[in-house]
């Protein structure tokens, strides 16, 4: 049984926006590693989140969510992505990969799904990204890392192009960030406030389920560490 | 055989809904660059006359542009709907060919340079056999003289810092000055950020002028592939700008006075930017100067300089290049 959260914050904190770039991590050789292994398992959610925050930023570049002069040129991965520069935006996203961080770590993350609504709520695409990773990490390479960058690259480059295949959204949209677990990780969630004042709340069947929806797949990436699918679901009709 | 191109770029562009340059294209099927370049065309020309999908395409155009009474040579990527403008802006058109195909709209320029990374990043020692551009003396040197070469890039250091320290003043940007746009709007929280981005563009430079030190002919890969193809790509612009054909000219600039060139145009827009009333409304970015590649008609001092870190009053005085770090040059 799939429980889902929402995030409904909206106060912001102020924020300065971090420089980012790709960390490297270090290069010993490893065999096999099982999820207990909690410092990899905290490797694998580091690069995640570092990734969905790349993705999430670009995602509201490219489907004009919000305006492209607040947005800036940055390197990530070796190629050039547009991040914002508005301090609370960052903040709202640092906090939201913050809390989902934890979730990834142990696997519990099944999904996590940026959604854009219109101006009523209504969702009018929903980028879904599917995470699993495999129980039995094994890794055996040092190329290892910049395999995972590749595959992370072309993600991003497929996010860039998403345009050709996905209708024009009408204006004044929002987003927000749903996170689908598995089983009982909620319930962790809710004693354990990881940011202070920075609730998640069970999301509405409204913001979560959109009525035959269109199902475009962007990208599938499989790596040692991580299995990740990209679709968007795509209301049928945009315009309200 | 002589169509079964056109079907593989269908594919590519329609079916996989990639990004199709003609470096891309000329790598992955094995052709020289100028028949890729051909073949997008073809293929560009026939869909249209068809009228079946809608493509987009970028150009590069290449010509002699005349600013405040200074020739210089351009050579940029401009969209479609901007090709007619660039090429009038231009006081002689060298060159205009399809840069890239796609379906989707290319907001910004970032995307072009991903579409091929990986591609020139496998092919990087033999990146040239499709090329048009040939340096018979552009030879990988063996790994004693990049032994040797790497011993000399940790002696000048102090050098490189100093010429840095004097140019930090015109790489960091100037709290002091009032951002446009919607940029104002977090002019009180920009002051970190400046000083981050300001790091970020020292931090390039330090990966750019090592390198430089290293070699300027095409470098054999070594322990740090991705400076490397940094540098790689930087020389590689040298030899597509068809105006600098002549072997002199090509080998002798040195990277890190392009970076400074870049450094410089930067403050002077700045400058110009703190001038004006600082506006509230959100504007649309304004096309980077430093997108383009700008290269001034010689200026013989140009020859003489050989060393790898000048002086800095050499700096001053000289026309450098000004060039971006980018492969690409975009106008939005």
């Amino acid at each position: 049984m799939l429980q889902f959260l929402f995030l409904t914050f909206e106060t912001f904190a102020s924020y300065h926006s971090t420089l980012f770039v790709f960390s490297s991590l270090s290069h010993q050789k490893m065999t096999t590693l099982t999820r207990q292994d909690l410092n990899f398992g905290q490797v694998v959610a580091d690069i995640l989140c570092e990734f969905l925050e790349v993705a999430i930023h670009l995602i509201l570049y490219v489907r004009e969510v919000y305006p492209s002069g607040i947005f800036q040129k940055r390197k990530k991965y070796n190629v050039p992505v547009q991040m914002s520069c508005h301090p609370e935006l960052n903040q709202y996203i640092h906090d939201t990969l913050h809390c989902v961080k934890p979730l990834i770590e142990k696997n519990d993350a099944e999904k996590v799904v940026v959604v854009i609504m219109d101006k009523e709520h209504h969702p009018v695409e929903r980028f879904v990204f599917e995470i699993s990773q495999p129980p039995l990490l094994s890794i055996s390479s040092d190329t290892l890392l910049s395999h995972v960058e590749q595959l992370l690259r072309a993600v991003i480059l497929k996010i860039s192009v998403c345009d050709a295949v996905l209708e024009n959204n009408p204006p004044g949209c929002t987003f927000t960030v749903l996170v689908h677990t598995r089983e009982a990780a909620t319930r962790n969630m809710e004693k354990v406030q990881v940011i202070k004042d920075f609730p998640w709340i069970v999301a509405d069947e409204q913001e979560v389920h959109m009525q035959e929806p269109r199902l475009i797949p962007l990208k599938t990436m499989t790596s040692d560490i991580v299995k990740m699918q990209l679709y968007v679901e795509e209301r049928a009709q945009k315009a309200s | 055989m002589d169509d079964l191109y056109l079907d593989n770029i269908d594919e590519f562009v329609n079916d996989q809904n990639k990004i199709v340059t003609y470096k891309w294209l000329s790598l992955t099927l094995g052709v020289h660059v100028n028949l890729a370049k051909q073949m997008l065309y073809h293929y560009l020309d026939q869909k249209r006359k068809e009228g079946s999908a809608r493509l987009h395409a970028t150009y590069l155009v290449s010509g002699k542009f005349v600013e405040n009474g200074t020739t210089s040579h351009k050579v940029s990527v401009v969209r479609e709907d901007q090709l007619e403008d660039a090429k009038s802006k231009m006081s002689l058109t060298v060159s205009v060919h399809v840069y890239s195909v796609q379906k989707a709209v290319l907001k910004d320029s970032g995307p072009l340079y991903s579409a091929d990374y990986d591609a020139v990043k496998e092919n990087l020692r033999n990146c040239s056999r499709y090329s048009a551009i040939r340096c018979a003396d552009a030879v990988p040197r063996s790994s004693a003289e990049v032994q040797q070469a790497c011993e000399t890039t940790q002696a000048p250091p102090p050098e490189t810092e100093q010429i840095k320290a004097n140019h930090s003043n015109l790489a960091s940007k100037p709290t002091s000055k009032q951002p446009k746009g919607i940029m104002g709007m977090f002019a009180n929280k920009n002051v970190s950020k400046n000083q981050d981005s300001s790091k970020e563009i020292k931090l390039e430079q330090k990966e750019v002028t090592p390198v430089v030190e290293t070699s300027k002919t095409k470098p054999a890969p070594k322990t740090n592939p991705v400076t490397n193809f940094f540098a790689k790509q930087a020389a590689s612009k040298y030899f597509n700008n068809p105006i600098s054909h002549t072997v002199g000219r090509t080998r002798y600039f040195p990277l890190d006075s392009k970076t400074k060139r870049l450094e410089h145009s930067d403050s002077e827009e700045e400058k110009n930017e703190s001038r004006r009333k600082k506006r509230r409304r959100i504007k649309k970015p304004e096309p980077d100067s430093s997108d383009d590649e700008v290269i001034p008609d010689s200026p013989p001092q140009l020859q003489e300089k050989r060393d790898p870190s000048p002086s800095p009053e050499i700096q001053v005085k000289k026309e450098p290049v000004a060039v971006s770090h980018s492969d690409v040059s975009f106008h939005i």
